[in-house]
């Protein structure tokens, strides 16, 4: 993941398509020479040529693009944030279940959002101002943005064809870091859940240096990386209550980040 | 003009392939910490794999009817 992506796969592609032809060019001689040893390694060549072509993947992306193409959203949202003087905390307010019919007016019920309260601002974000997508809301007074890890909490629902909805938390434990660690955007991911509160302990993300004092990102401790983000909006659609990110701790080598997520009781 | 290779040769070449992919895919699947770093489709991996051993016992099937 760390190389040059252009690079493997013509090599891997060259070899592939080498071996195939060349695996067929003897088939071809051992069906004229009628000879049982070049036909079984015509045979090899082939199948091996046609499975190298077949098991290339298609795309495949330098780990840290994730951080650069992720950065600009994090910026835009610190610049936001200094207009708001927010207060805080973020809270990621859980959608309705796609198989509920929603009239066109309330179609923004169905989209996960994070509302960030400005500082002196008490309560949630009103259900109409949700239904309507809203932006700016006034009573009270904040943003609603679209959570940084909407887009790998849908990968998962849809590559595992699960509805998080219908998953309860208790299960959620054990399900949501073997979906995550599925996607390989980490090393390994634990989860802990104790009452009201969360614990995620993430090795080794590729998301990393978001938190570094490289890029003195606000936003970050607000609504996480892409992965805590996600792991914060499935937890909020688990248990239909929205989820807040508390704390979020990276080890002094940046390998480890602790985040710890709380279940917000209206 | 013939095909050199009878049933029994095929079904012996399939086992020995089936076997190489299915251990090759069962120990990428089971470490995703070093699998992660080989860049090659796993699916489709454990599909041809799979593919191999049904083809072997079709083979066979065919051998004992």
């Amino acid at each position: 993941m760390q190389t040059n992506p252009e690079t493997p796969k013509l090599a891997s592609s060259q070899i592939a398509i080498l071996l195939l032809v060349s695996g067929i060019a003897l088939l071809a001689v051992s069906v004229f020479s009628n000879s049982q040893i070049i036909c079984f390694i015509g045979l090899g060549l082939t199948f091996w040529g046609a499975l190298f072509i077949l098991i290339t993947p298609q795309k495949h992306v330098e780990g840290s693009f994730l951080v650069t193409s992720t950065l600009p959203v994090y910026m835009t949202i610190d610049r936001m944030l200094k207009d708001l003087t927010p207060k805080n905390e973020a809270y990621n307010i859980p959608s309705y279940t796609r198989d509920v019919d929603l009239p066109e007016y309330m179609k923004g019920l169905k989209e996960m959002v994070t509302f960030i309260p400005e500082e002196h601002a008490t309560g949630m974000a009103a259900i109409e101002d949700l239904a309507k997508g809203k932006f700016l809301i006034e009573n009270p007074k904040g943003l609603l943005i679209t959570p940084p890890g909407i887009g790998i909490l849908n990968k998962i629902e849809q590559k595992r064809k699960t509805d998080l909805t219908k998953i309860p938390l208790s299960e959620l434990d054990e399900t949501l870091p073997d979906l995550l660690n599925e996607l390989y955007l980490t090393k390994e991911i634990k989860m802990a859940t104790n009452e009201n509160d969360v614990t995620l302990q993430i090795n080794g993300s590729l998301y990393k240096n978001l938190y570094s004092q490289e890029y003195n990102l606000k936003s970050i401790n607000l609504l996480g990386c892409p992965l805590v983000s996600a792991a914060a909006c499935a937890i909020a659609k688990s248990t239909g209550k929205p989820t807040m990110i508390q704390k979020i701790k990276t080890s002094p080598d940046g390998k480890t980040t602790t985040a710890t997520l709380k279940i917000v009781q209206l | 003009m013939n095909f050199p290779l009878t049933l029994s040769d095929i079904s012996l070449w399939l086992a020995a392939t089936a076997i190489i992919l299915l251990v090759t895919s069962e120990l990428l699947n089971s470490s995703p910490e070093y699998s992660s770093r080989i860049l090659i489709d796993k699916t489709r991996m454990r599909l041809a794999a799979i593919g191999c051993g049904f083809a072997f016992l079709v083979t066979v099937i065919m051998r004992v009817v």
